[in-house]
């Protein structure tokens, strides 16, 4: 029995807000999960009674009595900027890869396609080898140096592609590659003549760790910048719908094609900026997840980027807490984590080509 | 109603210049299209139109309001674009991309109403693609997202639908059925179409007005019977074309001879005798070969009359099932007189045109060179009672060439042209 064509498309767009429930809720678990792993355990029944603690209105309902003072600044002070960042890294590069691969019109675009990842690399190599990191307010010169690296670089690299007044995305793919490998030519060098124990450090941000985020600090450095470029790609999710059937059809149906890839390469480029800033070089959580995401709701680029954000920050958070749990005492890098569990699921992703909706 | 002007516009990629003062009109209700090689422009002309390739001179118009001076959503509203063909990157439905086309139509953060659905169903209907309209388009067939992709630019609701070549990749049964669909929608909704064509029959038999353009430039605009003449199409596209009305159809045809070959005129001036269509392939064959060719003579309707028309072959001719008058005879005998060989087909002879055989008698006494193309033997071709074959077997006796084939024909042919150029040449040194 066939069905109505109207009807399913109808039901399909009405289940958008019933997805999107579903997501919240389950990043809410997740949240809630990543802090009771730890170190220190704390059972979930202290975890809710300090979240609601904090809370003003809530506060006097809860009877915090049994809560001891550390536990309390474990979870407030470490562990919440911590899961929180996790969270923000993770849509950050999630809907940052979404919306390439939407303006690249290309699967294995992601966020750091066009040189943000080695920009920010090269930013964090030159201070660490050089010595140059100092706390200024709060933000040190490391998370400054690799937040401008990577904005310089995509920049530049968008300068150089233009022609005239177009910027034709395959020229823009290939200078991003050209200026990733140069970058990285300059990180190879810089790390052979750093010394062991900066070599560990760098090693461990070019894998990509939040270790590094257990303080507020980190949260308000980033939260502008990825809420802001989370909400403009959002406003433009309609024009890469129809980006999706090439650029001269896109300005046929009046979209403002290079206005709107300018905008969205910015705002993508501030997200991804601001997540490597504070968490080194996170991969394979901007590739994977858009993906996912489209297999599971399909291609729409308005209910594609919100649901994305909040697949990619749940999947950040649950590496994060393996990486923090696995291997006991010490800590993995969640770099490591995300390739290692994305991987083979992208994979089998790939092998099963749902009906539908293909990867 | 809206009119569409194109005024004295250059375009160019880089320094390369494509289009040079194209200047014309179009109104709603027109079905235009617009044929010209490879690289003469024509694509490059409808990015103009289309505001993907601004032109550094000259403006074009929608309803004397400059298209680059208004908003890309403005534009869109007005004009739609169907393209050769359309990779979709992602899955997105039949249905998703027809939506699309309400895009001018919905402020930023609007969704697709009820009303939007209601008009991307109808175009949906119209281009019968609504039965798979929840299937993904990339699962499609050519032609079936080339109809999905006309549907999403039906739903922009345009007033002018701008097609590049929208049939080039698609079956025969589907590019009729694509055209029918544009033409009925040019009639019953008073759409202007412009279309950028390959093919002429095509083009013949949908437009109304047509516009040749080549390198650049147009060679000639306006109705498409006016436009496609062989003369014009030589022009454009250098090939010798036949076009005529079609018996069946009633649409203009343009058949393709062949492309002129820079052969070099000869000296030797040929006069065919032959008829029933045996002389059409050796007319053509011979004028490629660059001799000046004569016919005659040959009654009207006759096949070898109008390839020798078609051709420009002076020909003396006779009313159609007459025998040959003195006039004609004395006209034929004329003309055979100025040629250097004398070619005779292996036409059927009747007492129609026996006369044609007398002349030939007249020739060989005169001097001139016989050749006769054979292909069996002359009794199954003789309805005279002998006659002809008499005719036939004394010129062969008095030293008429016998030729098997048409290469034999040609090495027979060029052996007289060379001792024809030594001939001129010695006049010409005493």
């Amino acid at each position: 029995m066939k069905k109505d064509a109207e009807t399913t498309h109808l039901r399909r767009v009405s289940h958008w807000k019933l997805y999107l429930l579903i997501m919240l809720i389950a990043f809410g678990i997740v949240f809630i999960l990543s802090l009771n792993l730890g170190y220190a355990p704390i059972p979930f029944r202290d975890i809710l009674i300090i979240l609601t603690k904090q809370i003003p209105i809530l506060e006097n309902l809860v009877d915090a009595s049994n809560i001891t003072q550390t536990a309390e600044v474990i979870i407030t002070q470490i562990r919440l900027p911590r899961v929180i960042c996790g969270a923000l890294v993770g849509a950050a590069l999630a809907t940052a890869g979404a919306a390439y691969q939407g303006i690249f019109r290309n699967p294995m675009a992601d966020p750091y396609v066009i040189g943000a990842s080695s920009g920010a690399a090269l930013g964090a190599a030159l201070v660490m080898v050089l010595g140059i990191g100092v706390s200024l307010l709060g933000v040190n010169t490391l998370q400054i140096m690799a937040f401008v690296g990577s904005l310089i670089t995509v920049l530049v690299v968008y300068t150089i592609a233009r022609v005239g007044s177009r910027v034709p995305v395959t020229t823009l793919l290939l200078t991003g590659i050209a200026a990733s490998l140069f970058l990285s030519a300059i990180v190879t060098f810089l790390r052979t003549i750093a010394s062991d124990q900066i070599l560990h450090g760098l090693t461990f941000w070019l894998i990509g760790s939040l270790a590094p985020t257990e303080n507020w600090d980190k949260v308000w450095a980033i939260f502008p910048f990825i809420i802001v470029g989370a909400v403009i790609a959002y406003m433009y999710s309609r024009d890469l719908n129809i980006l999706a059937l090439g650029e001269d059809q896109a300005q046929h149906l009046g979209v403002e094609i290079e206005k709107v890839k300018r905008i969205l390469l910015v705002s993508g480029a501030l997200m991804t900026a601001a997540a490597v800033s504070i968490s080194g070089l996170i991969g394979f959580v901007g590739l994977i997840i858009p993906h996912l995401t489209r297999v599971l709701i399909g291609p729409d680029h308005r209910v594609l980027l919100p649901t994305s954000a909040i697949v990619g920050a749940s999947f950040l958070m649950i590496c994060d807490a393996l990486s923090r749990v696995i291997m006991g005492s010490g800590e993995a890098p969640v770099g490591v984590i995300t390739a290692l569990s994305g991987a083979p699921f992208f994979i089998y992703l790939l092998r099963r080509k749902r009906k539908g909706y293909a990867v | 109603m809206v009119v569409l002007t194109i005024d004295g516009i250059d375009c160019s990629y880089g320094s390369v210049d494509v289009l040079k003062d194209v200047d014309f009109e179009v109104k709603s209700g027109e079905f235009l299209g617009i044929l010209g090689p490879n690289g003469s422009g024509k694509t490059t002309l409808l990015k103009s139109i289309s505001r993907v390739l601004q032109p550094h001179k000259g403006t074009i118009l929608i309803d004397e309001k400059n298209i680059y001076g208004m908003k890309s959503v403005d534009v869109a509203k007005q004009l739609a674009v169907v393209p050769q063909s359309t990779p979709v990157t992602f899955d997105f439905t039949s249905l998703e991309v027809v939506l699309m086309g309400r895009n001018p139509h919905l402020p930023r953060f609007k969704m697709e109403s009820k009303e939007d659905l209601a008009i991307a169903k109808n175009s949906m209907k119209l281009t019968r693609t609504w039965e798979f309209a929840d299937r993904p388009v990339t699962e499609l067939s050519g032609g079936e997202r080339q109809r999905v992709i006309i549907a999403r630019a039906l739903t922009q609701e345009p007033k002018i639908l701008l097609l590049d070549e929208p049939t080039t990749h698609l079956d025969i049964s589907n590019q009729l059925e694509i055209m029918d669909l544009i033409k009925n929608l040019c009639e019953t909704k008073n759409l202007l179409i412009a279309a950028v064509f390959h093919d002429f029959n095509l083009a013949a038999r949908y437009c109304d007005s047509i516009i040749l353009l080549k390198e650049g430039k147009i060679v000639a605009v306006g109705k498409s019977e006016k436009t496609l003449t062989s003369e014009n199409i030589r022009k454009v596209f250098s090939v010798d074309t036949i076009v005529k009305r079609h018996p069946v159809t009633g649409f203009f045809h343009v058949i393709p001879i062949s492309i002129p070959l820079n052969q070099q005129q000869k000296t030797l001036s040929i006069h065919l005798i032959s008829g029933c269509g045996t002389g059409s392939p050796v007319m053509k064959l011979l004028k490629d070969e660059g001799y000046f060719v004569t016919a005659g003579v040959i009654n009207l309707l006759d096949t070898d009359q109008e390839a020798a028309r078609l051709l420009n072959i002076p020909t003396v001719s006779e009313a159609p099932f007459s025998p040959i008058t003195e006039e004609a005879h004395a006209a034929n005998l004329n003309m055979i007189s100025k040629a250097n060989v004398l070619v005779i087909t292996p036409t059927q002879f009747g007492d129609g045109n026996l006369r044609n055989l007398e002349a030939a008698e007249t020739a060989l006494k005169e001097g001139i060179p016989i050749i006769l193309l054979e292909n069996g033997p002359d009794e199954k071709r003789d309805f005279t009672n002998g006659k002809a074959t008499k005719y036939l077997t004394e010129l062969e006796n008095n030293g008429a060439v016998i030729v098997k084939s048409n290469c034999e024909l040609l090495q027979v042919l060029d052996n007289l042209e060379k001792k024809n150029n030594k001939n001129l040449h010695q006049k010409k040194e005493t």
